[in-house]
């Protein structure tokens, strides 16, 4: 029976287009995420050897004075990004995968740099995870939404009513055929991904595979369902777009404008206000408070001080600059507090929407979620405290420019390992599916013999 | 074999089966004549179980269709006024899935001879289902009760719109299949084929069996005059 059912649905010409066209747009995805990482590559090579360049030039002519030095020279932190990321550009087309900051103040500079094009942040980006949540189940949809009534709107149930009692094993069988030729193409895509984007096949990998599989079961059993209830072709693809649009369209933007009621950000603006009057109006005050407050942060720098004969010193200077992050820090610890909140609340939710839950797990897999761009500027506020406190004390102690081995300073880089938990990944598609296939089961037994 | 026992089949206040009383005994040819509305598909439904009768009971081999519907599938077959088949496959494709769906997995030649005998010529054993006519489609339908080796057949108006060839062929085979111990059921408008090859009938009128006759007490011109009297 499977063979015959096979053969009906490969000489069926528009389901094949289907497939093609899943196929065709999961290459292009593909390579949508290869140019990405090309790109990105290409930008971090670019920036290494601009840093190289930038630091010998200003060691050329600004070699008197290592604050003035300082003032210029930029050094850069890396985001990691691993080949998946191709899978799932998430946040990383927002924000940048590289920051190239001076150790003056660096609440300013963390929303300096614009390495991307802005007009891809407008358009997003079709990747891999794009084509899985939103062209997948559209082609799920059409494959099944007839599944029961075609065979009673063409005329066969009448036939297959009166030759078993056991018509649920054939609609399985036949669900079972477009279910396998669906994940066929996925896997034959993943596989493709696998060698084209070169992603090892590590935990994070597998799980993005089980994410896959598990979200286009759970649309499958949501099919399933709607075709248990025997209604006709029309009814049945109506109910069927609807919860495609409410899945990946409108419970989306309600979730988003629930997040944004709850959690509002105004701290994004003041914090960048904050910064830079912190910094800005230190130039009409005394100097001894600001060295004082510095000296305050650092009680190891104490023995560095300004010189009361001169209205200039570097100490003075970078403590200014200091205060900028200083008077920042209150409300830029509450803007990462309230952005963890948002991606918190917006997991929690996800786990009750498969769509959401697919996207926000996916951008996780793939080391471009929010978690991941939180975790590497607190890390380039790690590597900027670094650079400070190796720094400032040749600076203050007017250490020659030439005793420093400039060379050394390339490029740095963050790793970010997110943990995977898999019951929370994988639990609430089964949780969902499980529903659906009872609920569609209990459906098909009440109407077992209906024509 | 096909027993109807004050089988009663209300849809709200509209009676569409009223006390019909039957038995049809093994290798039985019984048909049914009447107008549209009259009963007759109503009363091959409750045969097939696609309908729960409001009351009464049909039984098939003495096995009661509306508690045990699963068991008396495997007795039946059935053919509907058109038959329906599947477009992209070919009629041996077809006859092999549908009696697969009864459980019989024949070779491809043993599927080949069930199509011949049922007509089809074998040219067309391997064309596409699209391509056939009705006729071609019945044929194919026939088959596939054939190769069911069911012991009761229902038969939902299956001569309509077949040529009088064919129409003769059929009626050849469903006397091949009743002097093999088949029981049948067949709903008709077609006076002439049910005196020729049923050997009792029924007219039916407004869910009610009113007339009962031996197909051999009467003659073609007789039957018609009593069914348009009755209708």
């Amino acid at each position: 029976m499977v063979a015959l059912l096979i053969k009906n649905f490969i000489r069926s010409k528009g389901l094949l287009v289907g497939l093609a066209i899943l196929f065709i747009s999961g290459i292009i995805s593909l390579n949508i995420g290869k140019q990405f990482l090309e790109k990105n590559e290409k930008i971090i090579q670019k920036t290494s050897h601009f840093q190289k360049e930038n630091i010998d030039r200003y060691v050329q002519y600004m070699n008197k004075e290592m604050g003035l030095l300082l003032y210029y020279v930029r050094f850069g932190l890396v985001n990691e990004t691993p080949n998946i990321v191709g899978l799932s550009i998430g946040q990383r087309d927002i924000n940048p995968s590289l920051h190239n900051v001076t150790i003056r103040n660096l609440e300013e500079q963390k929303y300096t740099t614009d390495l991307m094009n802005p007009m891809y942040q407008l358009i997003g980006n079709m990747d891999l995870s794009f084509v899985i949540i939103y062209f997948f189940p559209l082609i799920i949809i059409a494959f099944g939404f007839n599944l029961v009534s075609e065979e009673k709107e063409e005329g066969t149930w009448s036939l297959v009513l009166s030759q078993t009692a056991n018509t649920q094993k054939m609609l399985r069988l036949k669900a079972g055929v477009r279910y396998v030729s669906i994940l066929s193409v996925l896997f034959l895509l993943l596989l493709i991904a696998k060698f084209y984007l070169s992603i090892p096949f590590d935990i994070y990998f597998t799980v993005y595979i089980l994410t896959a599989f598990f979200y286009i079961s759970f649309w499958f059993s949501l099919v399933w369902l709607v075709v248990s209830f025997h209604k006709n072709s029309s009814q049945n693809a109506l109910i069927l777009l609807t919860s495609w649009i409410t899945l990946t369209i409108i419970v989306p933007a309600l979730m988003n404008a629930l997040v944004i009621q709850l959690y509002p950000i105004p701290e994004a603006f003041s914090t960048v206000l904050d910064s830079r009057d912190g910094y800005h109006s230190q130039w009409d005050k005394a100097k001894e408070p600001t060295i004082e407050k510095f000296h305050q942060l650092y009680p190891q720098l104490v023995k560095y001080n300004h010189p009361k004969d001169k209205d200039f010193s570097w100490l003075w200077y970078y403590a200014m600059q200091q205060m900028g992050d200083e008077t920042a820090v209150a409300s830029s610890k509450k803007l990462k507090e309230k952005i963890k909140q948002r991606e918190n609340l917006s997991k929690k939710l996800g786990l009750w929407v498969p769509t959401i839950h697919t996207q926000l797990t996916m951008n996780t897999l793939c080391f471009s979620d929010i978690t991941n761009y939180l975790a590497f500027i607190e890390a380039l506020e790690r590597f900027h405290e670094q650079k400070r406190m190796y720094f400032y004390p040749k600076i203050f102690s007017d250490t020659p420019v030439s005793s420093e081995k400039w060379d050394t300073f390339s490029l740095a880089y963050f790793k970010n390992q997110p943990v995977i938990n898999l019951y929370m990944v994988l639990l609430p598609y089964l949780i969902i599916s499980t529903l659906c296939l009872l609920w569609a089961n209990i459906n098909f037994n009440r109407k077992k013999y209906n024509l | 074999m096909l027993i109807a026992n004050n089988l009663t089949k209300k849809y709200g206040d509209k009676i569409a089966l009223n006390n019909l009383n039957l038995n049809i005994k093994t290798g039985e040819i019984f048909a049914l004549l009447g107008q549209n509305g009259a009963g007759k598909t109503t009363t091959i439904n409750c045969f097939l179980g696609f309908i729960k009768p409001t009351s009464g009971e049909a039984t098939i081999h003495g096995v009661s269709v509306t508690n045990h519907s699963a068991e008396t599938k495997q007795y039946i077959a059935y053919i509907p006024e058109t038959v329906m088949l599947y477009p992209n496959l070919t009629g041996v494709e077809n006859l092999a899935f549908f009696s697969s769906l009864a459980n019989f997995n024949y070779s491809k030649a043993d599927l080949s001879s069930f199509l011949t005998k049922a007509g089809l010529q074998e040219s067309a054993h391997h064309q596409a289902i699209k391509s056939y006519s009705k006729g071609m489609r019945q044929k194919v339908g026939i088959a596939i009760a054939v190769a069911k080796k069911a012991i009761a057949l229902l038969l939902d108006e299956p001569t309509s719109g077949l040529d009088p060839k064919a129409s003769n062929e059929f009626s050849e085979i469903l006397r091949e299949l009743s002097t093999n111990g088949t029981s049948i059921l067949m709903a008709t408008h077609d006076i002439f084929r049910a005196k020729e090859v049923a050997h009792r009938i029924g007219i039916m009128k407004e869910g009610n069996l009113v007339s009962e006759i031996e197909a051999k007490d009467i003659s073609a011109n007789e039957l018609e005059q009593l069914y348009l009297q009755t209708v």
